[in-house]
C-alpha cells in the first residue's frame, strides 16, 4: 500500500459541503429509516452553516442525496420566496450545482418546513420534511428512555389519552400540527408540524418522505405505499381543517390550504399557504400556458 | 463568489448507489441499477470506520480493512454482511444481528449475491409495495422460513440481494409468502 492510494487529491471543499463519512453515516441510517418506517433513528447530525433548529436536519438528509442532477425546490410554510428557504436552496445549490426551482412539478428533491406540496407528488420525487421535535411522546413523557420503552411497547395509550381530554374541555380534537399518526401499523410518529390538512398525503404515497431532526439528531421515513393513519376515536372522525370554501384573494383559487391574513377592521383575508400554485393559477388567469399538476384535494376534498 | 467543484469520481459513484439502494428499499422487490457490478460500490457507499462488517470474500476483505471498519470474525458482531455467496450460509445467519424493539436500528444489513428472476417464486406485501409484487429469487425455501423466523416486526434484519449491477432491496417490513 502506498501513500497515494490512502489519501485523495486536495480539494477545497467537499462536494454538498458534507464530508463523506458525514454522508455514509446519514446514508446508512436512511436505509434503517425506511426498514422501520415511522420509527426514529438517531443520527450525528454535523455542523453546517446554519443554527440547529432552522432545517439543519432536512439540509443533511438533502445534501445527501443532492447530485448535479438534481432539482431542488425549498418551501416554508407553502412558500418559496420565505428567507429560510431562499437560503437553504441557494445554499444547496451553490455547493452541490443543483438546479433551483420554485415548480412542485419539476423537482427532484423537496425539502419543505411544516408543509407539503399541494400538487399530488410523484414516484421519483423525494420529500425531505425539517422537524423540530420528532418524538410524538414528548408531551406525555418527556423522559425519552422511558419514551424508547413506550415505543418498543406500542404503549402510545397517552396519545389518545391526550386527544380524548381534548375533546372533553373543548368538544373536538384541537391539535392543529405535528398530529401524531401511525405508521404501518407499528409506529407513532409526529409528522412535523404539517397541518391535518396534510397528514393524508403522506398515506399510501407514490412519492419517499423523510422527516429529519437536526437539533434532536433523529430521522425518520415513510416509504411510499405506507399506511399512515392519524390517530382517532371510531366515533370521531379525522377532520382537516375547513379551508374547503375559502377563496384565495390574489388568485382566486379555492379548495386548498390558505394562510390567514388578519385585517384592519377585524376581519380576515385568505391567501393560499402553497405559494408557487397561487402564482401558477394567476399566470394561467393571465393567459400564460402554465401546467397545474393534479392536486391531492379536488374542491377541498381529499381524493387520492 | 463560490464555484461549484464537480463530484469526483468517487462521490458521484457513492451517491449513484446509494440512490439504488434507496429506491430498492422504499420500493422492495424493485430492480435498481447499481453503476459498478458486485458489492463493491455498496462497500463503498456505505462502510467506514464506525462499522463492524463481515464478509466471506477475501478481496472485499481488504477493501473493507482499508476503509478502517471492524472486520467481523464472527457474523453476529457485525452490523453489515457481504457474502458473495448465500445458499449454503443460511443455517450460520441464525446468528445474525437483528437489534432489538428497544434499538431496531441495531439490525443487520445483509448484502448478497444471488440470482435474480431465477429459482424460488414468492409474493412481496408491506410497505412500498402497491398491493403485491411477485418475483423469483434463487433463494431456497428454508431461507425465506428463516428470515420469518428471525424478523419479528420491528426486530430483523435487510436484505440486499446484488445480481451484477441490479440490486433488489427487501427491508424487514416486507411479507415475504413462498408461492
Amino acid at each position: 500500500m502506498s501513500l497515494s492510494a490512502l489519501t485523495k487529491p486536495w480539494a477545497a471543499t467537499s462536494y454538498g459541503f458534507l464530508d463523506a463519512s458525514a454522508k455514509r453515516e446519514l446514508r446508512r441510517k436512511m436505509l434503517k429509516a425506511i426498514a422501520v418506517p415511522g420509527c426514529q433513528m438517531p443520527y450525528a447530525s454535523r455542523e453546517v452553516p446554519m443554527a440547529r433548529g432552522w432545517g439543519t436536519g432536512g439540509l443533511q438528509v438533502t445534501l445527501t442525496l443532492v447530485n448535479p442532477a438534481s432539482t431542488i425546490k425549498v418551501i416554508d410554510q407553502g412558500a418559496d420566496d420565505g428567507v429560510n428557504a431562499a437560503s437553504i436552496r441557494r445554499f444547496i445549490s451553490r455547493v452541490s450545482g443543483a438546479t433551483e426551482t420554485w415548480d412542485t412539478l419539476g423537482a427532484s428533491i423537496i425539502q419543505s418546513r411544516h408543509r407539503v406540496p399541494e400538487e399530488t407528488l410523484g414516484a421519483d420525487q423525494i420529500l425531505v420534511l425539517q422537524v423540530p421535535n420528532p418524538e410524538p411522546l414528548r408531551g406525555v413523557e418527556p423522559n425519552m428512555s422511558i419514551a424508547r420503552q413506550m415505543h418498543a411497547d406500542a404503549d402510545y395509550g397517552r396519545l389518545w389519552l391526550t386527544l380524548y381530554e381534548q375533546i372533553v374541555r373543548k368538544g373536538r380534537i384541537m391539535q392543529g400540527a405535528a398530529y401524531p399518526s401511525l405508521v404501518n401499523g407499528r409506529h407513532v410518529m409526529t409528522p412535523s408540524p404539517i397541518p391535518r390538512w396534510d397528514v393524508p398525503k403522506l398515506h399510501m404515497a407514490k412519492h419517499l418522505t423523510f422527516l429529519s431532526a437536526g437539533r434532536e439528531k433523529r430521522l425518520h421515513a415513510v416509504p411510499p405505499y405506507t399506511r399512515v393513519e392519524p390517530l382517532v376515536f371510531s366515533d370521531r372522525p379525522y377532520r382537516v381543517e375547513d379551508h374547503a370554501d375559502l377563496v384565495c384573494r390574489r388568485s382566486g383559487i379555492s379548495g386548498y390550504f390558505m394562510n390567514e391574513i388578519p385585517q384592519d377592521h377585524g376581519g380576515s383575508a385568505f391567501e393560499v399557504s402553497d405559494s408557487n400554485l397561487g402564482i401558477k393559477a394567476i399566470r394561467r388567469a393571465e393567459g400564460e400556458p402554465v401546467e397545474i399538476g393534479a392536486t391531492w384535494y379536488q374542491d377541498g376534498e381529499f381524493s387520492a | 463568489m463560490l464555484t461549484v467543484a464537480a463530484p469526483d469520481a468517487a462521490e458521484a459513484r457513492c451517491n449513484a448507489t446509494f440512490e439504488a439502494l434507496m429506491w430498492s428499499m422504499a420500493r422492495p422487490g424493485e430492480v435498481r441499477e447499481l453503476p459498478e457490478p458486485g458489492l463493491a460500490p455498496i462497500v463503498e457507499a456505505l462502510i467506514d470506520r464506525e462499522c463492524a462488517a463481515y464478509t466471506d470474500s477475501v478481496e472485499l476483505a481488504s477493501m473493507i480493512a482499508d476503509t478502517g471498519a471492524v472486520l467481523a470474525v464472527d457474523l453476529a458482531m457485525a452490523d453489515h454482511l457481504f457474502l458473495g455467496e448465500l445458499t449454503g450460509a443460511a443455517s450460520e445467519l441464525d446468528a445474525i444481528r437483528c437489534g432489538s424493539a428497544l434499538y431496531p436500528d441495531d439490525g443487520a444489513t445483509l448484502v448478497a449475491q444471488v440470482a435474480h428472476g431465477a429459482g424460488q417464486r414468492l409474493r412481496f406485501t408491506g410497505p412500498g409495495i402497491d398491493g403485491a409484487r411477485d418475483m423469483m429469487i434463487a433463494l431456497p425455501p428454508e431461507f425465506w422460513a428463516m428470515r420469518a423466523r428471525l424478523c419479528a416486526y420491528p426486530e430483523g434484519f435487510d436484505l440486499l440481494l446484488v445480481d451484477g449491477q441490479a440490486v433488489i432491496g427487501i427491508p424487514r417490513s416486507t411479507q415475504i409468502e413462498v408461492l
